[in-house]
């Protein structure tokens, strides 16, 4: 058969938020009128859904609906910092940076509450824009709540800050404790290869992922599967040249990008090992999911058709160029050994 | 310039417009009409932000000279839905978390809406084919697919419409629900402003004179007849920093414009702004600057050999950075190691390809504090980077992000955002830089490169005993993220694996070359990649499963890391079972016996593309069925 | 970008000859531009100042699609996804739908001409092998002396190096004619770095006709490109196959003899290595279009042996 299909694996792990450095993040929230919620942040999405990550967070803590959330823009002379957008820290940093603000706005509510309802304010729950006192027949939407808390003066606000117990490197020999929390996962590619023209196609990636807790099980499989193909982009067709200085490669005619034609199917599985130190258990995925994927790649390519890609990317010329080499070995006489 | 008269139908409306010969449908639509639905990922028809219907034809309107537009009925992004709502397939992205950063979906949305009215009963192979014109960076396509069905299978009646709306938990419990993104209605309607897409009034538009040259000294500049053109509004240069220029994520070794010399093609040198971005285009042709070119080093290993040209006279050895990590003696764990491998890896450079460019608009506000809103991923730092440049205090600077379309770590460099000052606090007047695709891919940071040498000492059995790595990466013109890139390659390089003798090197330099920097899973994507690719040559050797190589040496609770961490919960062997049973592997020492293994072609997989699947339509095959 | 002080949109051959001969030497003809303004960007051409573009594509006359069983004649500005939808067009020209769908993607082809792709003449332009192989002619027009004048070049002769051709300053390509090859099974290959949106590194065209009984070769045509300059025919390769058995030694044979014709600037080695394997896939391709190891087992089984 001209087209040789194989499968490899590889695995990872990977550290949470900043490396080798203290890392800390920053909220401010408040239970607001008609029962929503406020969070402010220095934080914007890039695309990784940390909006909405955030809002959930904030609305399980508080006992409101995602959509009643409002999340304040990322300004740095209006909101306080939270640093940067990077290093799979967004989750993990400001995740329980707005929880444990979110818990204070809260407990500030929930105080007010105890002493209208005359009740032990550890037996009043909130949920989904609903306040009540267990064991009682006490109950109001969150709206009449901060009503009943402004009209005695009281605006339910919390602020919270994160941070992390991490240190630098030692210089001689490394030592240190880069990261509080870290990920691993694993993934398998499954390959076919064009014999004839050196092109591979990846059919399928089954990618197992530890995220901590998942706060948006959809969420995490999207950066799963977007990190894959990213990496399936590194592994087999992106090569940015650059000819004494000058880029080759300056269009994205000439650096080329995985279409919708070229990418696999992909099984997400998350993996659920809580965080023991954040308030939350969550830790984080976007730059982990995509490491495994180009050496399961590489090593289904081999299990195909018998060539070690070591240089990337694996482009149709060079898987065909290094069938040609093993062809080749293949007919010398084996040396004595 | 004879302008042309355009009449036209946009979004059910009538319009008619004088519009410059040389505007494209696509600059029509967003400067004159305010249809920034439309994108400009690209400018030639390589991405699909821009596709809109014309006369019911998906076209890119990046390449439609606007003359065309004469006569015809236009259809955007903003006028699929009817008064603000969204259509079922908009909906349906919603619902399937379709959308990341968004800059694609509009287009990608025009797409879809084109496969579903081509063919209403596409199977996912051929919404595959319609949408192979449209690029996404960040959802691997996958989710857009599912929307896609699921739009297709409401519209047909095979799903309900309530597949479309939100599944609440029961008792509030939010976390660890799937909740449909709360940002999604704007960016599948095309209503989220980018960058880009904002407008102030008076505000300037800003172009950038670079470099020619990978490494010149510069003898000198002279504006005078670029500030003499009629339009142009101010030229700036390294001259108009009025504080300590630099910035850089851990060295500040770069300034805002290239200052005595420039280190690499693309370097910005002078930057112009006119309130017509041709006028400041054409101006750039009139800064006069005189090099004299320096010797260039263009490879990492020769640029750390003695007398290479220097890049920076801080650094004379050109090494940004070199992070070492030692755990006992390699040299003895070899010696006690029954087999050892040694390979060289090598990955390339790789552009980050956001299909937002990047863009930023400046301006000084009323209490005179000087305002960046760009897709900055780090404003806290950029904020104290540029308050030192501009000699103004914290209080005077303020960053605003706004919506990031794609980051991956490549918005982390403040690369344009002082210019964006500097020519704000000069002409007192909003200033707004669009950069083109091609100035994004040329002039800005990339994935590291490397080069690593490995060698592996491992038992019969296949424990690990020593594990030695060196890996030199070129780190372009300036440190940006180099050193940090280091350090993590190195800490993870030795992968989640208990090895008692490791000896890590990682060396970041400077070389003339585009500036590496910041990128999704930084530097430990480059050294992660050689150790799993180095452990399956070893398992072959071994005769081992590749699985059962890695449980071998998989760090378990309580393990030590590399730099001496003790790791307190280790999820790595549940990782390890969890993808052998989902992937249902077939046991076997990694032989290249694709040819035998049984486990190959089941679910998970798709079918191999060989395009051409409305061929098989035309032929009277039922499309859903084909996928089933 | 591409900066222009004037775009005329002529809506007859006349009036475009008269844009031409008013603006000579400071103009340039646009059809559907999908090559034009990706050309005139950084990295490529730059900035281009044209004083006046002139756009063909609304004329009626190059939107002419007539097939008549013998001879197709397309008005150049014909878009490409015309070949994809257009069944009557499908019909005659067997090797056009796979060629289209490989051409850029859905959108591009609705703006991109087959005339353009011809006077581009690049290498590696998709659409210009299956012409070939179809003896495409271009029909070129001027207007000299008041009147206008035609004359038709083979595509062949046509394109004459990369991005060159015979076609003059005055004249514009208006039609293209070729033999209607309805009946014939056609197959076209192709590859790049990517499955869409792909520059080709090699391409080709491949046309059979097979005899009554399905195991001869009545006609075959073969046509590749991005090997050297210019597209080409394999007329070696098309007289060796003539009309003979389709057996899958033979098919072998014939798949070797273009490799030794690779003569393009880059990637050598690589085009040699896949030309052999494009012309075993795409003649088993077009075999299996026209009907042949459908009907007779014993040629399935030599098509199988082939690909084993």
């Amino acid at each position: 058969m001209a087209r040789k299909r194989g499968r490899g694996v590889a695995a990872c792990w990977y550290g949470i938020a900043r490396t080798a450095t203290v890392d800390r993040a920053g909220a401010w929230a408040e239970i607001d009128d008609g029962g929503t919620a406020k969070i402010v942040t220095g934080v914007t999405e890039i695309g990784e859904g940390i909006l909405t990550v955030l809002a959930q967070i904030a609305a399980h803590e508080i006992g409101v609906r995602p959509q009643d959330v409002t999340i304040g823009d990322n300004d740095t002379a209006r909101s306080p910092e939270a640093a940067h957008a990077g290093a799979t820290r967004q989750t993990y940093m400001i995740g329980n940076a707005v929880a444990l603000a979110s818990r204070q706005a809260r407990a500030a509510l929930v105080e007010v509450l105890a002493r209208y309802w005359n009740v032990d304010s550890r037996t009043i729950k909130t949920a989904a824009g609903e306040v009540w006192a267990e064991g009682t027949n006490h109950k109001m939407p969150m709206s009449e709540a901060v009503h009943i808390a402004k009209s005695r003066g009281v605006v339910p606000v919390g602020s919270a800050s994160f941070g992390t117990d991490t240190t630098g490197l030692d210089p001689v020999d490394g030592s240190g404790r880069p990261w509080q929390a870290y990920v691993f996962g694993c993934q398998v590619a499954e390959v076919e290869v064009d014999t004839l023209t050196g092109e591979v196609q990846v059919l399928g990636i089954w990618a197992v992922h530890d995220v901590g807790r998942a706060v948006n099980p959809r969420g995490v499989e999207g950066q799963i599967e977007g990190g894959i193909v990213q990496a399936l982009g590194q592994g087999l067709m992106e090569d940015y040249r650059t000819v004494n200085g000058h880029a080759a490669t300056p269009n994205l005619a000439k650096y080329i990008l995985p279409t919708s034609l070229d990418v696999p199917h992909v099984t997400s599985v998350i993996l659920e090992d809580p965080d023991p130190i954040g308030p939350l258990g969550v830790k984080g995925i976007g730059e982990p999911a995509m490491i495994p994927t180009i050496p399961a790649i590489m090593n289904a390519i081999y299990d195909a058709i018998g060539v070690r890609m070591t240089s990337l990317p694996a482009t149709p010329e060079k898987v065909l160029e290094a069938m040609g080499r093993r062809a080749r070995a293949a007919r010398q006489p084996v040396a004595a050994e | 310039m004879p302008e042309l008269r355009i009449e036209a139908t946009v979004n059910g409306r009538k319009v008619a417009r004088a519009a410059k010969p040389h505007l494209r449908l696509l600059d029509f639509l967003r400067d004159d009409l305010g249809y920034t639905g439309a994108k400009e990922g690209c400018g030639a028809g390589e991405c699909g932000t821009c596709s809109v219907f014309v006369d019911g034809v998906l076209l890119k309107s990046c390449l439609v000279p606007v003359a065309k537009a004469q006569g015809t009925t236009i259809e955007t992004v903003e006028g699929l839905g009817h008064a603000g709502g969204l259509t079922v397939l908009q909906q349906a992205f919603h619902k399937a978390g379709a959308s990341q950063c968004g800059y694609c979906i509009p287009g990608m949305v025009m797409a879809a809406t084109a496969a579903l009215r081509a063919n209403p009963l596409a199977s996912r192979e051929e919404i595959k084919e319609r949408l192979g014109g449209n690029i996404c960076r960040c959802t691997g396509y996958q989710k857009i697919f599912d929307a896609v069905e699921l739009a297709r299978d409401v519209r047909n009646g095979r799903r309900p419409a309530s597949a479309l709306a939100e599944e609440d938990p029961v008792d509030g419990a939010f976390i660890g629900a799937s909740v449909r993104r709360l940002d999604a209605p704007s960016k599948v309607s095309g209503a989220l402003k980018y960058a880009g897409d904002m407008v102030m009034p008076h505000m300037l538009h800003l172009a950038v004179l670079r470099s020619p040259h990978a490494h010149a000294r510069i003898v000198s500049i002279d504006t005078s007849e670029a500030e003499a053109v009629s339009g142009v509004e101010g030229v700036i240069t390294a001259v108009d920093v009025p504080g300590i220029d630099g910035f850089g994520v851990f060295v500040h070794d770069q300034p805002i414009m290239a200052r005595g010399k420039v280190r690499y093609v693309g370097e910005q040198v002078a930057a112009v702004a006119s309130e017509d971005p041709l006028v400041a285009r054409r101006a750039l042709a009139r800064i006069k600057v005189v090099y004299e070119t320096l010797p260039a080093v263009f490879d990492a290993h020769e640029a750390m050999r003695p007398g290479a040209p220097v890049l920076h006279d801080y650094a004379p050895d050109n090494i940004v950075k070199h992070i070492p990590i030692r755990v006992g003696d390699v040299e003895k764990g070899f010696a006690e190691s029954d087999l050892i491998v040694e390979e060289i890896y090598s990955t390339q450079q790789v552009e980050h390809a956001y299909l937002e460019p990047e863009a930023g608009l400046a301006y000084v506000d009323h209490d005179g504090v000087v305002t960046i809103v760009s897709p900055s991923q780090n404003i806290t730092h950029h904020r104290h980077m540029l308050s030192r440049i501009i000699a103004q205090p914290i209080s005077k600077v303020r960053f605003i992000m706004s919506p990031v379309g794609g980051g991956f770590g490549g918005k982390e460099d403040m690369v344009y955002q002082g210019m964006l000052a500097l020519m704000a606090m000069k002409t007192r007047r909003p200033v707004r830089l669009v950069f083109t695709r091609e100035e994004s891919i040329i002039t800005t940071a990339k994935r590291h490169p490397s080069h690593t040498t490995y060698k592996m000492g491992l038992m019969r059995d296949g424990r690990i005993r020593a594990a030695a790595i060196k890996l030199v990466s070129d780190g372009g013109a300036y440190g940006m993220s180099t050193e940090g890139v280091m350090r993590k390659a190195a800490i993870l390089a030795a992968g989640p694996y208990s090895i008692p003798n490791v000896k890590i090197d990682t060396y970041g330099v400077y070389t003339n070359n585009t500036p590496s920097g910041a990128f999704r899973s930084f530097g430990a994507l480059q050294s992660q990649f050689a150790t799993e690719t180095h452990l399956d040559i070893c398992a072959e050797k071994l005769g081992l499963d590749p699985f059962a190589i890695r449980r071998i040496n998989a760090m378990r609770d309580g393990a030590v890391t590399h730099t001496k961490q003790t790791l307190k919960s280790v999820s790595m062997l549940r990782a390890l079972d969890a993808t052998e049973q989902v992937s249902r592997w077939e046991t076997g020492a990694p032989t290249s016996r694709g040819d035998v293994r049984r486990d190959l072609a089941g679910e998970g997989t798709r079918p191999p593309c060989t395009l051409g699947t409305r061929f098989a339509n035309s032929a009277g095959k039922d499309s859903e069925s084909e996928v089933a | 970008m591409l900066i222009c002080d004037e775009y005329l949109t002529p809506t007859s051959l006349e009036e475009a000859f008269a844009a031409m001969a008013c603006h000579r030497g400071e103009c340039r003809i646009v059809a559907g531009a999908t090559d034009l303004l990706p050309w005139a960007r950084e990295g490529r051409a730059g900035d281009v100042e044209i004083p006046t573009l002139i756009d063909v594509s609304k004329i009626p006359e190059l939107h002419e699609r007539r097939a008549d069983g013998k001879r197709v004649r397309l008005g150049a500005a014909t878009p490409i996804q015309r070949f994809l939808d257009d069944p009557a067009l499908a019909a005659a020209l067997p090797a056009m739908p796979r060629c289209a769908v490989w051409f850029a993607d859905d959108q591009i082809r609705e703006s991109a001409t087959i005339g353009g792709n011809i006077v581009n003449a690049s290498p590696a332009g998709d659409g210009i092998p299956p012409l070939m192989a179809h003896d495409a002619v271009v029909e070129l027009a001027a207007r000299r002396n008041g009147s206008i004048v035609r004359r038709k070049v083979p595509l062949v002769q046509f394109i004459t190096g990369p991005g060159t051709t015979t076609l003059a300053p005055d004249e514009l390509l208006v039609a293209i004619e070729c033999d209607a090859l309805a009946g014939y099974g056609g197959s076209f290959e192709k590859v790049g770095h990517r499955r869409s949106l792909v520059i080709s590194i090699v391409c080709l065209a491949v046309l059979v006709q097979l005899d009554g009984a399905g195991r001869g070769f009545e006609d075959v045509r073969l046509a590749i490109g991005g090997i050297g300059p210019v597209p080409r025919r394999l007329t070696a390769v098309e007289s060796f196959l003539g009309q003979g058995a389709v057996t899958a030694a033979r098919l072998e044979q014939a798949a070797a003899m273009p490799v030794e014709l690779v003569a393009s600037r880059t990637r050598q080695a690589y085009r040699r290595d896949i030309v052999r394997g494009f012309m075993l896939r795409g003649l088993i391709d077009a075999v299996r279009a026209a009907g042949g190891g459908t009907l007779t087992p014993d040629l399935a089984r030599d098509l199988e042996a082939v690909y084993a």
